[in-house]
């Protein structure tokens, strides 16, 4: 299959080569948007088309029985282990979003019709591993997430793939937060020498009074990029930070938008990107701000450190206000290493891989702090001294 | 003895030529201090010492326990054992001062072949040393420098010295934004390190600092070039007459 063929196919011609049900709405508000371009406002510096031109093989999706295990595996979109007890099912999506910016979000609900639905009971520690072990495949499924009202949990997501070649992996979540609960949610995903591309198309639902943690680590190489729609009800809250760490000719980043929907809603957005080699970095980030949501907060910020010199960081925070009462606030920055810490470092007998070692972990230092399960963080920095050892001996 | 040894030093930072032929010679045991008006090259000759990456070295060269220097980057110079007691320690904002200083030594201590000090061994050395110097606990967990006052960056500058037990060690403006408690604290600190062995080296415009810490030499930094050294009896006659009257004695 080549996504690229899918350009001018009406509904009808869509739904019988896919053996889609033609009423899918799914399907028809992607025909309605079309597919992404590099024209196309959310994938513009992401170099999509040429994924989308691939030959792909497609997968079955037949759900399995699911083992018993520590944390819940998702196996090339099929989940296969699961913790005990832990409510999972394949439903139809019913509350696909009406009105997401990305076209793919919508060809993947079209193309996974019955999505991987989690009921997360209580307050709860989740661990998910995506697993992806197809060469020269699209892999592509969606996850339906809920929460319970006044319950506090936690997700830590992690991904995994060994001699795979040339596969795309779409896949998302549709979370809807519940009532007075809050939810966190700590992405880590390290794509160092793993030949695969990614594109993440995410749903956020904050119910009201609700808060959400969202903390993405996207560390190493290769072309992904996570594309986040948050909706925010009445004093619900969303902190969203992203640490991209990135190396060689990579292509990574987030593009997002925040809308306030509600009065009183918060929101707090942060991107830190590290960039080294030819890479590319992407945070083009939106907070709307609605008519309904009067007395909101809404703090947006982006920093880069460029470590080489081909190195580029596309900064694009944006606000879109329709109201006067709130409080608002965005700004990029774009740097490198300051020489003077440098040399402090090396004046004391630290050498110079060593001293570029410690800004750089310094400079995504406060984000990775706030995680606060300790296993958590030893793997972040574990992961970031991969990336970083790999990137030096290539530079030397 | 000699440790140091600057012969016929040019250099230049940026377009401008401030070092112009310096011969300076430090023994072991010595306290050296340099003294100068504005402007004479007093804190470039600490930065060519330790290869501050300002710095072009034009001619001459510097010689530490009888092996040059001058083509070895800042970290091998350390690990060497030269330190530079910075005039303003720079803020770091997200680097544990602990972890910073136990990296640094352990670099110093694996580059003379000595086994590595762990987290549990390291911290009862520097708990020791901030007792010493009358420092604060927090100064562990707290970000190198970050947020630290002008006395606190100071006595920081004196703890990594002490634990790093250089042999040359060179204190720029060590005495600068200090009260007379902080200077008494970092003094006895410096004063801790005479063991007949290390020379040092006190850049300063005043001489404050050298009622705590007795030099054995003076030396006169002007345009370039030492101009006068003498003894500590140098101290009060430039008090009396200024830097121009001693250079016009001269």
């Amino acid at each position: 299959m080549k996504l690229s063929d899918l350009k001018t196919k009406t509904v009808e011609e869509l739904s019988r080569e896919l053996g889609l049900n033609p009423n899918n709405k799914a399907l028809e508000k992607f025909v309605e948007m079309g597919l992404p371009s590099k024209k196309s406002e959310a994938y513009r510096y992401f170099y999509v088309e040429k994924l989308l031109d691939n030959e792909y093989e497609t997968l079955d999706y037949v759900p399995r029985p699911i083992k018993e295990g520590d944390r819940i595996e998702v196996v090339d979109g099929i989940v296969t282990t699961a913790p005990k007890g832990m409510r999972i099912y394949y439903e139809v999506c019913e509350q696909i979003d009406s009105d997401h910016f990305d076209p793919l979000y919508y060809l993947g609900h079209a193309l996974y019709p019955r999505t991987i639905k989690i009921e997360v009971d209580g307050d709860a520690e989740l661990n998910l591993l995506h697993r992806f072990t197809k060469s020269n495949a699209l892999i592509n499924y969606r996850i339906v997430l809920f929460n319970q009202a006044n319950r506090h949990s936690t997700l830590y997501e992690t991904f995994d793939a060994e001699g795979i070649e040339n596969t795309l992996v779409m896949y998302g979540y549709d979370m809807h937060i519940a009532q007075d609960s809050s939810f966190r949610v700590f992405k880590v995903q390290t794509m160092q020498e793993q030949n695969y591309s990614m594109i993440a198309s995410h749903k956020i639902n904050v119910a009201k009074q609700a808060t959400t943690m969202y903390k993405s680590f996207d560390l190493g190489g290769d072309q992904a990029l996570q594309l986040i729609k948050i909706d925010l009800g009445e004093r619900a809250h969303i902190d969203a930070q992203h640490l991209l760490y990135l190396n060689a000719e990579s292509k990574r980043g987030t593009v997002s938008q925040i809308i306030h929907k509600g009065e009183h809603s918060t929101s707090n957005q942060e991107a830190k990107n590290i960039l080294d080699g030819d890479a590319r970095g992407i945070f083009d980030a939106l907070i709307k701000v609605e008519e309904t949501a009067k007395d909101t907060k809404a703090y947006q910020n982006s920093k880069a450190i460029l470590l080489h010199e081909k190195a580029y960081m596309i900064a694009k925070p944006q606000l879109e206000i329709y109201i006067d009462e709130l409080e608002a606030a965005h700004g990029s920055t774009t740097g490198q290493l300051d020489p003077k810490q440098l040399f402090y470092l090396q004046s004391r007998g630290i050498s110079a891989v060593e001293a570029r070692k410690m800004l750089v972990i310094a400079f995504a230092n406060a984000m990775m702090e706030t995680i606060r399960d300790s296993r958590h963080q030893e793997l972040i920095r574990a992961e970031f001294d991969r990336v970083f050892y790999a990137n030096a001996k290539e530079l030397s | 003895m000699i440790t140091l040894d600057i012969q016929n030093l040019e250099a230049k930072i940026g377009d401008k030529k401030i070092l112009n032929g310096l011969n300076l010679q430090l023994e072991a045991g010595k306290v050296h201090a340099i003294m100068g008006p504005n402007g004479a090259g007093k804190s470039t000759l600490s930065k060519a010492i330790v290869g501050h990456y300002d710095m072009t070295i034009l001619g001459g060269d510097i010689y530490y326990k009888g092996k040059s220097i001058i083509e070895m980057e800042a970290e091998e110079r350390a690990l060497e054992g030269i330190f530079l007691s910075f005039q303003h320690p720079v803020e770091i904002p997200g680097v544990n001062n602990a972890y910073f200083l136990r990296t640094a030594l352990n670099a110093k201590r694996k580059h003379e072949g000595k086994e590595e000090l762990n987290a549990a061994e390291f911290l009862r050395l520097m708990k020791g040393h901030l007792e010493e110097l009358g420092m604060k606990a927090d100064m562990i967990s707290r970000s190198l420098n970050e947020g630290f006052s002008g006395g606190e960056k100071k006595r920081n500058e004196i703890l990594q010295m002490l634990i790093l037990e250089p042999d040359v060690i060179i204190l720029d403006e060590i005495d600068s934004g200090l009260d007379i408690d902080a200077l008494r604290a970092v003094s006895e600190g410096i004063n801790k390190m005479k063991d007949g062995k290390r020379s040092f080296l006190v850049i300063t415009h005043y001489s404050r600092i050298l009622d705590y810490i007795e030099p054995d030499y003076i030396h006169v930094l002007k345009d370039g070039q030492i101009v006068k050294t003498a003894g500590p009896e140098l101290v009060a006659q430039l008090e009396e007459e200024g830097y121009d009257g001693i250079i016009v004695n001269e």
